[in-house]
């Protein structure tokens, strides 16, 4: 027999107690890998659009909190054109519409210039591309067409507006999938928005020392003025920041963080309950194993492997319903298209960690307990 | 005799905290090395206090147990020695109730430096030694006393101990049992030159000793050398 045979034999043969303990951390891992898993891949997709397309800077209103609904004039475009080492610039208004006859809030609308380079990610389905002139014509997402049971040729109101839907497209963002595109003048009209956009991204050209050459185009883009002197009021942020720090994901993962805290400390209490109970119940034999010679060290790690396997399989199962919870709430409408069906391998990491941390701190005391009864003390408990 | 005794107290006492109880009150005693010795006394007599100093389970609030010369107080790892050096049977015998008689036997040889066949290996012939070879995958639960406690006897003789120290080995057992428990303790004694220290409250288990050692209200009241022809008469 190995030691850890002997870790196994404890903790199956006692069978009910280790399996509650597992189900309680696979609780707990299970609302920090999904929770966490959903807000970073939130991240990572729109990370993704920006990156796969090389924008290098993301130009929004300076000091602005909501980004995604904050204005800048569309001619500062113009102005950041004429920048040196500047390749494209490409602007875009979003704002948010309801249709509350299929229940969906908060569905994001997105207005690009016919030439953007955002439609080239774009794999339709069903229909076309939006065309330079389509300016009753309005682009779904899968998910958003899915979602409004709408296909290409139909009508859709939006905003009080009636369009025709010229096509349904797919992209590798969901956040985009679960979004309508029309073109940048049709939205600023039907949102009472003229000459303005949300932001403008920025690509540059490829230079030996590329993050000199960013560092030196934002630092040109935050002192553009307007003809009257004025400063823009404008920002230039690296793209990577720029996700980093939009406020809606930020407080995404914090929610994501805080939930998980919680649900680890239940995690982890419960651990350290169920190994009080085990070292409490088998007093008598942690004496014996005391008075055959085991040493304290030994005892302790008798304790804590066994916390750690409850925990590791806990994490296990956790981790597996995570994957999959996620991937069923892509089938749910109403956060589907905010929601990546798959879960990052370092969030799933992170939740081998945290496991293991939860068995570890859950087995330390016991452990402690365990190691510092007296043999002869422990012997004579009934 | 000249040589070293194997084990030998000097003065000792043992004052327990709650009540105050003095359960050992200044015993000097010598033990030789092969010998087979029972501590005999009434309940609450001291006779398992001794037993539980003399295999540095518990520690003597004055006084001093040597070890073949050398102070307890001066081992650092009482651990270690008592996992290398002596083997414990109980009156309840305290085996583990999830292993089965192979894997009990194994339990202390993780202190040890065999490998886990070699483990195996041992342990199938200890329990071979005391009759045991016939229910190695059995658990407690299904062993009669008797074979709880020779299972028990194999565990104590796991790291090869030079003592072997047992607490009323015989007290949760039938008179045939416990006569077979006594004929293999006389058969490590008298084969394998075992020094043996048994507590007991039974003449007759006594009876099997060489060396009678009497207890009362925690001092020794009396020793007496038996001519004991039921050693020679004994067998495993």
């Amino acid at each position: 027999m190995r030691f850890y045979e002997f870790i196994l034999k404890n903790v199956w043969q006692r069978k009910a107690r280790s399996a509650l303990t597992t189900i309680g951390v696979a609780i707990a891992v299970t609302a920090v890998v999904a929770l966490v898993g959903i807000a970073d891949g939130f991240e990572r997709s729109f990370r993704d659009l920006y990156e796969r397309r090389g924008v290098d800077l993301m130009v929004v209103r300076a000091g602005a909190s909501e980004r995604l609904s904050s204005s800048i004039p569309q001619r500062v475009g113009e102005q950041i054109r004429q920048l040196p080492g500047v390749r494209s610039v490409s602007p875009g208004l979003m704002d948010v519409v309801s249709f509350e006859e299929a229940n969906l809030t908060r569905v994001p609308l997105q207005g690009w210039a016919s030439d953007s380079s955002l439609f080239d990610e774009l794999q339709m389905q069903d229909g076309r591309k939006l065309e330079a002139d389509d300016d009753k014509g309005v682009m779904l997402g899968m998910v958003l067409a899915k979602n409004l049971g709408k296909k290409s040729g139909e009508r859709l109101e939006i905003a009080g507006r009636e369009f025709t839907i010229v096509g349904v497209f797919e992209c590798f963002n969901v956040y985009l999938n679960g979004s309508a595109v029309m073109l940048l003048p049709v939205l600023q009209t039907l949102m009472d928005r003229p000459g303005q956009v949300t932001g403008f991204e920025v690509v540059l050209d490829n230079a030996p020392d590329k993050k000199e050459l960013i560092e030196r185009v934002r630092h040109q883009i935050n002192s553009l003025h307007a003809s009257n002197g004025e400063p823009w009021g404008i920002e230039a942020i690296p793209t990577m920041d720029y996700v980093k720090s939009t406020s809606q994901l930020q407080m995404a993962k914090a929610m994501a963080w805080m939930t998980s805290a919680i649900a680890l400390i239940i995690g982890a209490v419960g651990v350290l309950n169920t190994m009080i109970m085990s070292v409490l119940e088998r007093t008598r034999e942690i004496g014996i194993l005391r008075a055959i010679g085991w040493r304290r060290i030994r005892v302790v790690r008798l304790i804590l492997y066994e916390s750690v396997l409850l925990s590791l399989v806990g994490a296990g199962i956790g981790i597996g319903a995570a994957v999959l919870m996620t991937r069923a709430l892509t089938w749910w409408p109403v956060v589907n298209g905010l929601v990546r069906g798959d879960v990052a391998p370092a969030v799933i990491v992170q939740g081998f960690l945290i496991a293991l941390a939860v068995g570890l701190i859950g087995g330390a005391y016991p452990a402690y307990r365990g190691a510092h009864l007296l043999p002869t003390e422990a012997l004579r408990h009934e | 005799m000249s040589e070293t005794p194997l084990l030998r107290t000097e003065r000792l006492c043992k004052t327990y905290p709650d009540g105050q109880v003095n359960a050992l009150v200044e015993v000097s005693l010598s033990i030789l090395r092969g010998e087979y010795v029972a501590i005999m006394g009434a309940s609450g007599s001291g006779k398992s206090s001794l037993l539980n100093l003399l295999g540095a389970l518990d520690r003597p609030t004055s006084g001093e147990v040597f070890f073949e010369g050398q102070p307890l107080s001066g081992i650092p790892d009482l651990d270690r020695f008592r996992a290398r050096k002596i083997g414990f049977v109980f009156q309840s015998f305290f085996l583990l109730p999830t292993l089965s008689a192979l894997e009990n036997v194994q339990v202390p040889m993780f202190e040890g430096l065999l490998g886990a066949r070699q483990r195996v290996a041992k342990a199938r012939e200890l329990l071979k030694l005391v009759g045991m070879s016939h229910r190695l995958h059995h658990r407690p639960a299904q062993l009669s006393v008797g074979e709880r406690q020779r299972v028990a006897i194999a565990r104590s003789l796991a790291n090869d101990p030079v003592l072997l120290l047992a607490d009323e080995p015989t007290g949760n057992l039938d008179s045939r049992t416990a006569a077979e428990v006594l004929n293999l303790f006389a058969h490590l004694h008298r084969d394998k030159g075992m020094t043996l220290v048994l507590v007991t409250h039974g003449q007759e288990v006594a009876d099997r000793a060489e060396r009678v050692v009497r207890m009362r209200d925690g001092r020794i009241c009396g020793v007496e050398r038996i001519a004991n022809t039921m050693l020679d008469a004994a067998t495993p």
